[in-house]
């Protein structure tokens, strides 16, 4: 009983002693430890060892609530109304310095319980120090940083960007001063801390940098503290740096800059994270300077997440600005690699997809660009893009709507003959391209087997397109691709067929060393067939030279007066193998068409039981125009050009429609031609539409007359029929089937004919490509010239006299 | 005023003087060749019968060949002969 009353004496005083030496700022001397172990073990023996550990960290958290963080906030918060960042700095550190001062008791004392339990000293036991301070930690966190007030990121932030320039400025000065840059002559701010030269804090600010690290990993509060700021410091600056040194400049690389810059960082951050680098080495010297890779384990991660993050934001700037570099393509290259390296890295392809076909939507593909822009744009992005994206997705994913867009444009094909013959200013690509060795032919292309090693198979990436064509269709080839917008090269052959008549007929000077060139070259491309009918077209103008000096021979050897006035030479196509050339009625004078005769006589000599048809509007004619005072020399010109004015040579004046009638031209067409002569100031228009020889010149402008000057509608004359006019002529050739079809079943709708004609003539050519607008708009024509009548919807022959 | 003309370029296509348009044989075109040649004209020449029949030379020929018995004109079925000093 004795026992029991003097129990609780002598249990309260060992419990006084004990928790006052664990609260006790100071250490253990105060007590001797054989005291303290004599208290441990009353305590223990009682079965109250336990109830240490939780009143302590209840003391703790009492603590915490009444005094210690309420006077964290407010010295935080303290210097309100000044505006000195160096104050609000020192407060900062001030504010946690004194937190860490209130805590170092518990701290002290926890470890000491902590130690005890470990030893299990008086019968103790716990989780051990670590767990301890674990749980207090998370006591000491879960009360002051539960929501904190924004004011403690807000100086935290400002505190790290300030340290950051201080760092860099340091860190870089070796750079900068090679760069002799302009800020340090100026001489009054210091570029770290912004500051008077001679106010500068700069070293200070490190210190403070130093201690805060220190303070808040001994809290533990390090990261949760310091991450935010930090994430978003370097984001901030990373984008910063991009958008000045980056934005709009193509034409070098900036990885390794990057790279290097990041070391720079890197330093920073591990003054930042100094306490927890500690255990690796000092300060800044923890990365390895030459590769970048620091070799800590924390800053590695820090590393990583930078580089990531300046990979993501390199990306979204470049394929935001992607279209200007593929316009700029070759010199865009070093940019295109960087995003290929980033691209890799993350994510966003299919952003990049997205984005750059609304670029070429929005920039590219409207009715304000040139045809021939829009291909030079395609061919830059397809070099630019097989840069980027060695399979092709991207080209053939971007580009589709390029593709879609061009087969709408009329002259699309002949934009890129043009190129491919390097007739077209300013875009040698495509010739250059064309004479390319090893060419990739379009006849093995198509071919199944491809030949390649199927263990350099790689599937395509997730965003292909699906379609039957598979990835060995996705052709690199600039001219494959160009050619294949339509689907067939048979139209470009076409195509080309009809530039390369135009060249020959246009030059008539039997040059034709650069044409059998590109000839050659499509060979090689289009397959040896293909082009025979333009092998056959070349030969004809060799053939036509060989006969000409054959006749001029001939005729050279006649008496004087028997040879003819005019000189005539000829060139003498096979009709089956020339495209369809234009034929237009025009009556040559006789002088002309005597000349012409006597030459098909002398053909019909040279090669038996054959003869010569003329096609007197083409050619060309050069002439002198000799007036009473002056003479137009040299000057080339159309047949008709001529033959009028040979006609005002007989009779000094005409009228319209006597030209027209002696001609066999509509009067339209006269006028026209007639331009040209009132342009050189040999005919004048008088009253009542006549016109008449100038043959004194007025003093007025006097045209200069080695030039050539030809009416504006007269450049794009082209000697063969267009596109559309052989078109016409193909559905003409149906007007008989419908004609037919109508009479025996009386009446039919559009689409009905439509599929009866698909049906019936679908083995000739060209039918395959008609549709159902194409016929409308020929019916339409049909009905207008009241040779079908069309009544809702059904379409029948008119009622004829029968 | 005098217009001086030094030199006229003109444009023509030749054709050969046949009564068909195509040949009895081939089908092709007379102003093109035979289904064997590339190039028209004097590589692929016509020939005429003495039935005055006319067709690629190089037709007419396999044809011929192709005749065991009796050589005759695929159109009329007359004996073929050639027409004299026709071909060149």
């Amino acid at each position: 009983m004795n026992e029991v009353q003097t129990m609780p004496q002598g249990l309260s005083a060992a419990w006084d002693t004990v928790t006052s030496a664990l609260v006790s700022p100071l250490p253990t001397n105060a007590l001797p430890d054989e005291v303290l172990c004599d208290a441990l073990a009353l305590l223990g023996g009682h079965g109250l060892g336990q109830y240490v550990e939780g009143w302590l960290l209840e003391t703790l958290q009492v603590r915490l609530t009444t005094s210690v963080a309420p006077e964290f906030w407010t010295g935080l918060k303290q210097p309100e109304g000044e505006s000195q960042e160096r104050d609000r700095a020192n407060a900062l550190l001030k504010a946690f310095r004194n937190l860490l001062q209130q805590l170092e008791p518990f701290l002290g004392g926890l470890e000491r319980l902590g130690s005890w339990q470990d030893e299990s000293r008086g019968g103790l036991c716990g989780p051990g120090a670590r767990g301890l301070t674990e749980r207090a930690f998370s006591v000491v966190r879960a009360i002051l940083l539960f929501s904190p007030p924004p004011v403690l990121q807000e100086r935290v932030l400002e505190f790290y960007s300030r340290t950051f320039s201080v760092h860099m400025s340091q860190a870089g000065e070796a750079v900068e001063a090679e760069e002799g840059s302009a800020e340090h002559d100026v001489g009054s701010l210091c570029p770290g801390c912004a500051a008077l030269v001679h106010l500068c804090w700069c070293q200070e600010a490190l210190e403070q940098l130093q201690e805060l690290s220190h303070i808040l990993s001994r809290l533990q509060l390090l990261e949760r503290v310091s991450s935010e700021a930090v994430t978003s410091i370097l984001h901030q600056l990373i984008e910063q740096r991009m958008e000045q040194r980056c934005r709009g400049e193509y034409e070098s690389s900036f990885l390794t800059d990057f790279n290097d810059w990041l070391g720079q960082v890197l330093g920073w951050l591990s003054r930042v994270f100094a306490s927890k680098v500690e255990e690796v080495g000092n300060d800044a010297t923890t990365t390895d300077v030459k590769t970048g890779q620091p070799t800590n384990a924390l800053l590695q991660r820090w590393h990583c997440h930078m580089h990531q993050f300046f990979c993501r934001i390199y990306v979204n700037m470049r394929i935001e600005e992607l279209f200007s570099i593929i316009r700029d393509f070759p010199e865009s290259i070093p940019a295109i690699e960087d995003l290929k390296f980033c691209l890799e890295r993350t994510n966003q392809r299919q952003q990049l997809l997205a984005s750059l076909k609304s670029a070429f939507e929005t920039r590219l593909l409207h009715p304000g660009v040139h045809t021939s822009d829009i291909i030079t744009v395609y061919i830059s992005a397809i070099k630019a893009l097989r840069e980027l994206d060695p399979s092709m997705v991207i080209l053939q994913v971007a580009c589709q709507p390029i593709r879609k867009y061009l087969r709408t444009r009329e002259d699309t094909v002949r934009q890129i003959v043009g190129s491919l013959t390097g007739d077209a200013e300013g875009c040698s690509d495509l010739a250059n391209e064309l004479s390319r060795a090893d060419p990739v032919t379009l006849e093995t292309q198509d071919s199944e087997d491809e030949g390649s090693d199927p263990e350099d198979w790689t599937p395509d990436p997730t965003d292909a397109l699906t379609d039957k064509t598979g990835s060995k269709r996705r052709s690199s080839d600039i001219i494959s691709l160009l050619v294949s917008i339509y689907g067939s090269k048979e139209i470009f052959i076409n195509e080309y067929k009809t530039v390369l008549a135009d060249r020959l007929l246009h030059q008539l000077n039997y040059n034709t060393v650069r044409e059998i060139r590109n000839v050659e070259l499509l060979k090689l491309r289009f397959g040896e067939s293909h082009m025979h009918y333009c092998e056959v077209m070349l030969k004809d103008v060799a053939d036509s030279r060989r006969i000409n000096t054959n006749i001029r021979d001939e005729e050279s050897r006649l008496p004087v007066e028997e040879q003819s006035t005019l000189l005539l030479s000829a060139m003498i196509i096979s009709s089956e193998f020339w495209p369809q050339l234009k034929e237009e009625k025009l009556e040559l004078p006789a002088v002309a068409s005597k000349a012409m005769e006597d030459y098909t006589h002398r053909f019909e000599k040279l090669k038996a039981m054959r003869t010569l048809r003329w096609k007197p509007h083409l050619g060309s004619v050069t002439l002198d125009v000799e007036l009473e005072d002056r003479t137009i020399a040299n000057l080339t010109v159309s047949p008709i050009h001529a033959a009028i004015i040979l006609h005002f040579q007989d009779k000094g004046t005409w009228t319209l429609e006597e030209l027209s009638g002696v001609l066999g031209v509509p009067q339209e067409m006269v006028r026209r031609k007639l331009a040209l002569w009132q342009q050189q100031g040999v005919l004048r228009e008088e009253a009542g539409g006549r016109y008449t020889v100038q043959e004194t010149s007025s003093c007025r402008e006097r045209a200069d007359r080695s030039v050539m000057l030809i009416d504006s509608d007269e450049e794009g004359d082209s000697n063969t029929a267009t596109q559309s006019e052989q078109r016409e002529e193909k559905l003409q050739l149906f007007w008989a089937y419908i004609q037919a079809m109508l009479t025996n079943l009386e009446s039919m709708t559009l689409e009905r004919i439509h599929s009866m004609l698909r049906m019936f003539v679908a083995a000739g050519p060209g039918v395959t490509e008609m549709d159902v607008n194409e016929l409308q708009a020929f019916l339409q024509k049909k009905v207008r010239a009241h040779q079908l009548i069309v009544s809702t919807g059904v379409y029948r022959l008119p009622k004829t006299t029968q | 005023m005098k217009v001086k003309i030094k030199q006229w370029n003109g444009v023509a296509s030749w054709l050969w003087v046949a009564n068909d348009e195509n040949c009895g044989i081939c089908r092709a075109p007379f102003n093109g060749c035979c289904p064997d040649c590339k190039v028209p004209g004097d590589d692929c020449p016509l020939v005429w019968g003495q039935c005055s029949h006319c067709f690629h030379m190089h037709c007419i020929l396999k044809w011929l060949n192709s005749q065991q018995v009796q050589q005759q004109c695929p159109m009329c079925r007359q004996e073929w002969k050639f027409k004299e000093g026709d071909t060149s």
